[in-house]
């Protein structure tokens, strides 16, 4: 980036900054509602320090992490057995197409029905909400396989499992790996709603709590926190996504 | 005959079709009394009740309301800021620090403060979607004005557009296709939002119904619901394509 | 009684053998649906034989070649190798696709994608090293090993499909307008190699152009097919190319006889336009 660039967005986040502290101090808004920079930092620090808070970050990253993996797991192998089989599409898109729009949460009563208020209830909310973007993201890799490599497939004599992990799967990484990133949000989110609901120790019961109580710092250190998981999480994923589609670059 | 079930695309049905059947016909030779599972003809009745009545109406309207009033503001402010940081590069830097790390908050991380802020009720739901939509509209609506076809902006300028009628007649116009698929894509995430809102929190509209009707032991309208939420979710995402598909069948050639 | 020393490998072979064709196209009819594409399409490839397909587009020359790969059946007739009809894919049958770019691993090295083809015939690891090296050598990337595909230009992706399809070993070579997206230079720099690789070998070859020079260049046969059959055949005409070997791009072409060909040729593709 420019050093322009550079110099102008730091800034800008600076005054931004400075601009909440400025509202903060004069009270505009009132600290029930809205703490300080300060304070906020203050609760971060202390909580990371001395309390709960990075055992709670903890809690909720794993919950998030597991509930990923197993999504991306499933929703690798299963688009890659109806990506490559026009059979299984037509029989199974419509009801994938049907399943698509539901939002994930809305699967939350319905697990807390069967599975009952527990952190396996949460693991399958956020394992069955997260499986969708990599499913069908999958799907598509497989199902768009240049037709030219079908036939040098064939003409080569490749098992169907070795065309899959050999051609299929390494095509399909672009768009895998994209869903994967969304499923990566979706964890995120999926995880906070079930701590939420299933009073599950991690931070989204956290921010939930300190609301109830007016401790607004608390509140404010936690959703600091859940953007840093967010963004970290993320880039990290970004920066798997970019060693793994290296020859994409040239 | 056959043709016109070849068309409907008979064969995607029968997997769904078969296990709704086997359930109904399992639940009715074995009766089980449970909390979680409900006869699929007793749902499609507790859905047929709740339109009856009007609750399943009203509490559509509720959720689409706090949807739609969402995704105008927070949609809306997107929009705006996407149009300028896409014509402006200056802007566009300078905002990127700030974009970069406010984007990753969770929505659902502020429903919380919502919540401290506005209590229950419209305001606090549509304070969330307002947020989860900005961004979305915000980064589409940049990448549809970067992408107008610069020679356009050269053309406007050389005719002595103001900026402002740059925009209208010209940028406006030309980004428009990307921009509506941006929208499209907005409406749901401002229909998912609406609903794990009243789900997580906000008493009212389709998720707390769908709670309320888990949380009163009653699995038929609790399906039902679910089943609603679904097709009002698969309905206007379809209704919105079709609209895509008729208004800007020649600007884009392929789109999901 | 004495044994055979090891190191001959004497195949006897008896008269009728040598002499049968390889490959035989008898009678063979392919439908696209209701168009009869091909219809009573007879020849035979002799075993070394470098056979060239020219014809207009629409006269099935491509669909020649997935025959010859068994993906496709004829809808009459039958195509015989080795006096047997083919049924699907052989492990020695090699196809060199016009679309290289398409045809090519674009995440795998050139090393990779040479190895793919091993690796589909099973050969052990440990061997596979140095049959890369040597094939990678034989088209002259060898020290492009490491590269993408996506880093080579068209010529070298050309010859990286050459050296998978040579990566089989192959004893029939199908190739499907392999230089027809290459500029002339590559494109008569690949002939030359084409055939000094095929020569080596004695792999028979099914070659399918458009440019009909080329088809003489490289051809001891011209197969002439015709659009839209009909109810004939749709071989229209075939040239026998007598000249003599190794070919050379600026002798050969200046070659009476080539030119006679040439004249030939393009008399009978006036005639059939």
């Amino acid at each position: 980036m420019k050093t322009r660039a550079i110099v102008s967005s730091v800034s800008v986040s600076v005054s931004l900054l400075a601009l909440w502290a400025l509202i903060a101090q004069l009270e505009w808004i009132s600290p029930i509602f809205l703490p300080g920079p300060s304070a906020t930092w203050q609760s971060l620090s202390e909580g990371l320090r001395h309390g709960e808070l990075l055992h709670l970050t903890f809690g909720t990253v794993e919950r998030m992490a597991y509930g990923w993996a197993l999504a991306s797991l499933i929703g690798i192998a299963l688009g890659a057995l109806i990506g490559i089989s026009p059979l299984l599409r037509t029989w199974l898109q419509p009801t994938l197409e049907l399943i698509r729009p539901l939002p994930a949460s809305a699967i939350v009563p319905v697990a807390i029905a069967f599975i009952g208020l527990s952190p396996a209830m949460v693991l399958v909310v956020i394992a069955f909400g997260a499986v969708w973007p990599v499913l069908l993201a999958t799907t598509h890799g497989f199902a768009n396989i240049e037709p030219r490599l079908h036939e040098v497939g064939r003409v080569l004599r490749l098992s169907p499992l070795a065309f899959i992990v050999k051609v299929g799967l390494p095509n399909a990484m672009p768009d895998a790996l994209a869903g994967m990133r969304l499923s990566l949000t979706v964890s995120l989110i999926l995880a906070i709603v079930g701590e939420m609901l299933a009073s599950q120790e991690g931070l989204g019961l956290a921010i939930l709590q300190a609301a109830r109580s007016f401790r607004s710092a608390d509140l404010f250190a936690g959703v600091v926190l859940l953007g840093a998981i967010g963004f970290v999480s993320n880039s990290l994923l970004g920066m798997a996504e970019r060693r793994a589609l290296a020859w994409k670059q040239i | 005959m056959r043709a016109l079930l070849d068309r409907l695309g008979w064969r995607g049905w029968v997997l769904p079709v078969t296990l709704l059947a086997l359930a109904e016909a399992a639940m009715r030779i074995n009766p089980v009394e449970s909390d979680a599972l409900a006869r699929p003809t007793d749902v499609l009745n507790a859905m047929a009740q709740a339109i009856a009545n009007g609750s399943v109406l009203s509490l559509s309207a509720q959720t689409l309301a706090a949807a739609l009033a969402g995704l105008a503001l927070g949609g809306g402010l997107g929009l705006a800021a996407g149009i300028w940081f896409g014509l402006s590069r200056a802007a566009a830097d300078a905002a990127s620090l700030s974009i970069e790390l406010l984007r990753p908050v969770p929505s659902v991380a502020l429903i919380p403060l919502s919540m401290l802020v506005f209590g229950f009720g419209f305001r606090m739901e549509i304070a969330v979607i307002a947020f989860t939509c900005f961004w979305p509209m915000l980064l589409l609506s940049q990448a549809a004005v970067r992408n107008v076809e610069p020679r356009l902006l050269e053309v406007a300028r050389v005719l002595g557009f103001a900026w402002w009628e740059r925009v209208l007649k010209l940028v406006l116009p030309a980004a428009l296709p990307r921009i509506f698929v941006a929208f499209r894509l907005c409406v749901g995430i401002a229909l998912v939002v609406a609903v794990t809102t009243e789900i997580a929190a906000n008493p009212q509209g389709l998720g707390y119904a769908l709670m309320n009707a888990q949380q009163s032991l009653r699995p038929d309208l609790m399906f039902a619901m679910l089943l609603w939420i679904g097709l009002l979710g698969w309905g206007l995402g379809a209704g919105l394509l079709w609209l895509q598909r008729t208004w800007f069948r020649h600007s884009l050639a392929q789109q999901p | 009684m004495h044994a055979l020393p090891r190191t001959q490998h004497l195949q006897v072979v008896t008269p009728a053998q040598t002499d049968a064709p390889l490959i035989v196209f008898d009678q063979v009819a392919l439908d696209f649906g209701a168009v009869r594409v091909i219809n009573r399409l007879s020849f035979s490839m002799r075993r070394g034989e470098f056979v060239c397909v020219i014809g207009p587009s629409g006269c099935g020359k491509t669909t020649l070649l997935r025959l010859l790969t068994g993906l496709v059946k004829p809808s009459a007739g039958e195509v015989r190798r080795h006096g047997a009809p083919i049924t699907g894919p052989a492990r020695d049958v090699a196809i060199v696709f016009q679309d290289y770019a398409k045809a090519l691993l674009p995440w795998r090295s050139v090393a990779g994608n040479v190895s793919l083809a091993l690796e589909a015939a099973h050969v052990a690891k440990s061997e596979r090293a140095d049959r890369i090296r040597h094939l990678l050598a034989k088209v002259g990337l060898a020290q492009h090993a490491d590269k993408y595909p996506g880093q080579l230009s068209g010529g070298m992706q050309q010859r990286l499909q050459i050296a998978r399809c040579l990566a089989q070993e192959p004893a029939l070579l199908l190739m499907d307008e392999p230089f027809g997206a290459l500029d002339a230079m590559t494109r008569q720099t690949l002939q030359d190699e084409m055939l000094q690789l095929v020569q080596e070998s004695g792999t028979t070859v099914l070659f399918i152009t458009h440019d009909l020079e080329e088809a003489i260049y490289l051809g001891d046969t011209v197969l002439a097919l015709r659009a839209a059959p009909g109810e004939g055949s749709s071989l229209a005409q075939t040239f026998e190319v007598t000249l003599p070997r190794p070919r050379d791009q600026l002798s050969t072409r200046e070659e009476p006889e080539f030119l006679r060909l040439r004249r030939a040729a393009f008399d009978h593709v006036k005639d059939t336009h």
